[in-house]
């Protein structure tokens, strides 16, 4: 099992060098340095464009930039934000809790709902359900997010009037200094009796829109696993030893065909990150995504090449859990072979 | 336990009596669009960071809220020296600063100090703040402060002497403009002691009409009542910033009464806005312009005619309905009607493309004739397209016989290029800073030797224009000064160096209980003197 953990942890490294090369090579790739984005019709002079690049080290060869960069990150500083003057890493643990929250509560409700979904259909293969959750599935797949949260937001919002708009939390009836960041935890450690429920109803529309296509991967996974699995020659053992369909699926079957679906979990971080950038922006979560995208806008390098080489590295980190749970549900993996 | 429950009754009679005399605090929600870079407006260059600090500061004079009209701030006061090069400014006395803010208690009242503090951070190199928080003074650099001042002084507290290399009349607008906020000397020393230099431009303390209360990154930004504010406690108690990027739901949060007052409404959503009976909308020409440079060194355009006959061959009307989708006003001066000295009775060119055609022809060009057209290509408050509207003009001009080129490059460098001439036709505008009329026609500037000053993209130098431009930045007289824009706007108008295309529309939508909102023409959000009803 160390072997296997550490022969896992050894290929990381070289995903790591290639990111760095990239978020930093891709970055400068774009048009337009960030004194210039800065600057409106009047423009800048000549001498004045030199100065301001020369403070932000812009002038320097490239190469000797990238050893600073690769030197600091080395020693696990991020680097400072050229726009807020803060610290990459301090602005992205401020924002992150937030992404976390949202993002944990939308694979909460894809495995929820998806799970038993997918078990459900793959049962009753061929029944109304079965067409009715595939069907759904495609559709949920192929959303695309940003129209769908804004629908969900004129209709759930604005017509029915079930949720808030957006927002974290009612901004008139309370006032919650962070303490996790995550609000679901910081709004029970205050004494504000109902700002726990104003967060959770808060979160409810962005984890449905950020919950929507890992919801339709989930179902779609477990179905055709569970499928596969329920052919096997032990599902029909357990079926003949006359246990019941519910202990067969749901002890027997279920473990197996749910191999796949962690993967795909591990798998589907990367696209709940992606997604939560547009769902960030629609409801004004205040989260990773939204000051990415504000970073590619200002040309700020370092909070672009410290945000993306930290997501990254959670996406690795939670890619290579999964792998471990998955060795330690998979015997065979974890021997080695 | 007849003690406890004594003890609950009183409590409780206690708690009723203040409930009785407690008036419910009124909160007003602001939807702003994003985050501050940080709250010392010296440092940043866009509205959304002096909208979030201005709650919090003053400046000497101040822009009368919802006008361009310089009014007295920190300064109750000012007299000019006959030969204009001596500003005095007599200071408001027993103005206090934010009280509680980041552990710090002032001991003082505003005096020179904080001005000349205020001042010296931006103008010294050598002065302990200087560098901090990166150390941009982009404003105070473009405004020319340093170069057009000789002395910042102070002869007693409440009294500071402004010396001018020049006569230089837009010197009070500019110091009405964010980036000369005063801000406290007091509070500087004591986070310098503290080796926390940097939570000043973090953590505000001023003297304004609201105190900073705590700021979430890309959540929320909150503000309280100050009570002993010079001009008076604020009618609205608490201040909410909720920052909300995406216009539709701004939109939906105004009409849910999730928030008051919202920012840059889309110009497909205008139409719902007006049909809500909850929501009032507020609309005002913005303070710029978008126009059309003709580089006039290059021919054919170094002939006036055919200048000319190009602005009547560009049909305006179209590009307003289809580029500005209604929330623009056509242009036919340089500076927008919102500025004093505009000069309505200048007659806009007309869409005339056959007396253009004739036009160009008795101007001796041989039609077709080739010609470059650029577009910017970012989207600003007064060209949301420029790319469209480059393409109406190649489809208007074809009917002339002038066939254009689209050309484009990146914002940078797209800049330079224009800057340098290198256009014929050349897509571009212009967002006052401080309202004056100065500070649109420098925009057609030139030099004393008569060379165009670098932000004169069409390179026209007219010796009456300019003499005019220089003589009214000497007085301070505002009707000699007006009589004189307005004969500039004639002489540009027939000369025609540029197409002005529109003034864009800024509109604002308020939920019907905010009352006393105005509508800024700087596109400023203030909310001192705001009430909800």
């Amino acid at each position: 099992m160390l072997r296997y953990f550490l022969r896992r942890v050894a290929l990381t490294v070289p995903t790591f060098v290639a990111l760095m090369f990239v978020t930093f090579v891709a970055i400068r790739l774009v048009p337009g340095d960030p004194v210039e984005v800065r600057t409106g019709e009047r423009g800048i002079s000549p001498e004045r464009l030199a100065i301001a690049r020369h403070e932000l080290g812009l002038d320097r060869p490239v190469w000797q930039q990238f050893g600073d960069y690769v030197w600091n990150l080395l020693h696990g500083d991020f680097g400072t934000s050229l726009v807020t003057n803060e610290k990459v890493a301090t602005e992205f643990l401020t924002l992150f809790p937030a992404t976390v929250e949202l993002s944990l509560a939308a694979m909460l409700l894809a495995v929820l709902i998806g799970v038993p979904a997918g078990t459900i259909a793959a049962v009753r293969r061929g029944s109304a359900f079965d067409h009715t959750v595939m069907g759904a599935s495609v559709i949920g797949f192929s959303m695309p997010i940003f129209w769908w949260g804004l629908l969900l937001i004129m209709l759930v919002s604005e017509r029915l009037g079930l949720t808030p708009v957006s927002g974290r939390i009612d901004l008139i009836a309370f006032y919650i200094e962070p303490i996790t960041g995550f609000l679901l935890i910081d709004s029970l450690l205050v004494d504000q009796p109902g700002a726990f429920l104003s967060a959770l109803h808060h979160l409810v529309l962005p984890a449905i829109v950020l919950g929507t296509i890992p919801l339709a991967v989930v179902a779609r996974i477990t179905r055709s696993s569970m499928l596969e699995v329920l052919s096997e020659d032990y599902v029909r053992t357990a079926r003949a030893k006359g246990l019941s369909p519910l202990r067969v699926v749901g002890l027997h079957a279920l473990r197996n065909a749910l191999i796949p679906v962690i993967t795909s979990i591990g798998l589907q971080v990367g696209t709940l990150l992606a997604g939560a950038v547009l769902t960030e922006t629609i409801f004004s979560w205040p989260g990773v995504g939204k000051w990415l995208i504000e970073g590619i806008g200002r040309r700020d390098y370092p909070a672009l090449q410290g945000g993306i080489m930290l997501i990254s590295t959670m996406v690795i980190l939670v890619n290579l859990g999964v792998d471990v749970l998955y060795g330690a549900i998979n015997p065979r993996l974890r021997h080695g072979r | 336990m007849k003690r406890t429950f004594a003890t609950g009754a009183a409590t409780l009679l206690a708690m009723l009596a203040l409930g009785i005399g407690a008036v419910e605090a009124k909160t007003l929600v602001y939807c702003s669009e994003g985050s501050p870079e940080n709250f010392t407006p010296a440092l940043n260059t866009t509205g959304t960071s002096f909208d979030a600090a201005r709650p919090v500061y003053n400046q000497l004079v101040e822009f009368e809220r919802g006008t361009t009209k310089v009014v007295p701030g920190l300064a109750e006061k000012w007299d000019i020296s006959e030969d204009g090069l001596t500003i005095t400014f007599h200071l408001r006395k027993g103005v206090k600063f934010h009280s509680g803010v980041n552990g710090f208690k002032p001991t003082r009242d505003l005096n020179a100090d904080d001005v000349l503090f205020s001042f010296d951070r931006q103008a010294k190199a050598d002065h302990p703040y200087h560098k901090i928080s990166n150390g941009k003074y982009d404003y105070f650099a473009d405004m020319e402060m340093a170069e057009s001042t000789e002395s910042l002084t102070k002869t007693d507290d409440h009294t500071v002497v402004m010396k001018l290399k020049a006569p230089n009349a837009p010197m009070l607008a500019n110091l009405a403009m964010d980036f000369m906020t005063i801000q406290s000397a007091e509070y500087a020393a004591f986070l310098q002691k503290a080796g926390k230099m940097e939570q000043f431009d973090q953590i505000p303390v001023g003297t304004g009409p609201y105190q900073f209360v705590a700021y979430q990154k890309d959540a929320v930004i909150r503000y309280k009542a100050f009570a002993p504010y010079f001009g008076g406690k604020a009618p609205i108690d608490d201040l909410v910033f909720a920052i909300t990027p995406d216009p539709t739901a701004r939109l939906a949060k105004l009409k849910k009464g999730e928030c008051h007052v919202m920012i840059a409404p889309r110009p497909a959503d205008l139409a719902e806005i007006r049909a809500d009976t909850n929501l009032n909308l507020m609309n005002q020409p913005g303070l710029n312009i978008g126009y059309l440079s003709f580089q006039v060194t290059k021919p054919p355009l170094d002939k006036k005619e055919v200048r000319q006959a190009l602005s009547m061959a560009i049909d305006k009307a179209s590009i307003l309905k289809e580029v500005y989708q209604g929330a623009g006003q056509p242009a036919k001066n340089l500076i927008p009607p919102t500025i004093w000295s505009y000069n309505d009775k200048i007659v806009d060119y007309p869409y005339d493309p056959e007396k253009a055609k004739a036009m160009l022809a008795a101007a001796g060009v041989t039609t077709p004739i080739k010609m470059d057209l650029w577009w910017m290509p970012v989207q600003r408050p007064y060209n949301p397209n420029a790319k469209r509207a480059a393409e109406m003009m190649q489809s208007d001009l074809a009917k002339i016989g002038v066939e254009t080129e689209l050309k484009s490059y990146e914002w940078g460098e797209y800049r330079k290029r224009l800057q340098n001439g290198e256009h014929l036709l050349g897509q571009l505008g212009w967002t006052g800073d401080n309202g004056d009329p100065d500070n649109f026609f420098f925009l057609l500037g030139c030099n004393a030797e008569g060379k165009p000053a670098g932000q004169n993209l069409s390179k026209w130098c007219n010796k009456d224009f300019n003499d005019k431009l220089a003589k009214a930045r000497t007085l301070s007289s505002i009707k000699e000064r007006t009589k004189l824009y307005e004969e500039m706007q004639v002489i540009a108008h027939d000369e025609a160096p540029q197409f002005p295309i529109a003034h864009s529309v800024v509109f604002e939508p308020t939920r019907k209980e905010v009352v006393g909102y105005k509508i800024s023409p700087f596109g400023r959000h203030e909310f001192y003197g705001v009430d909800l009803k």
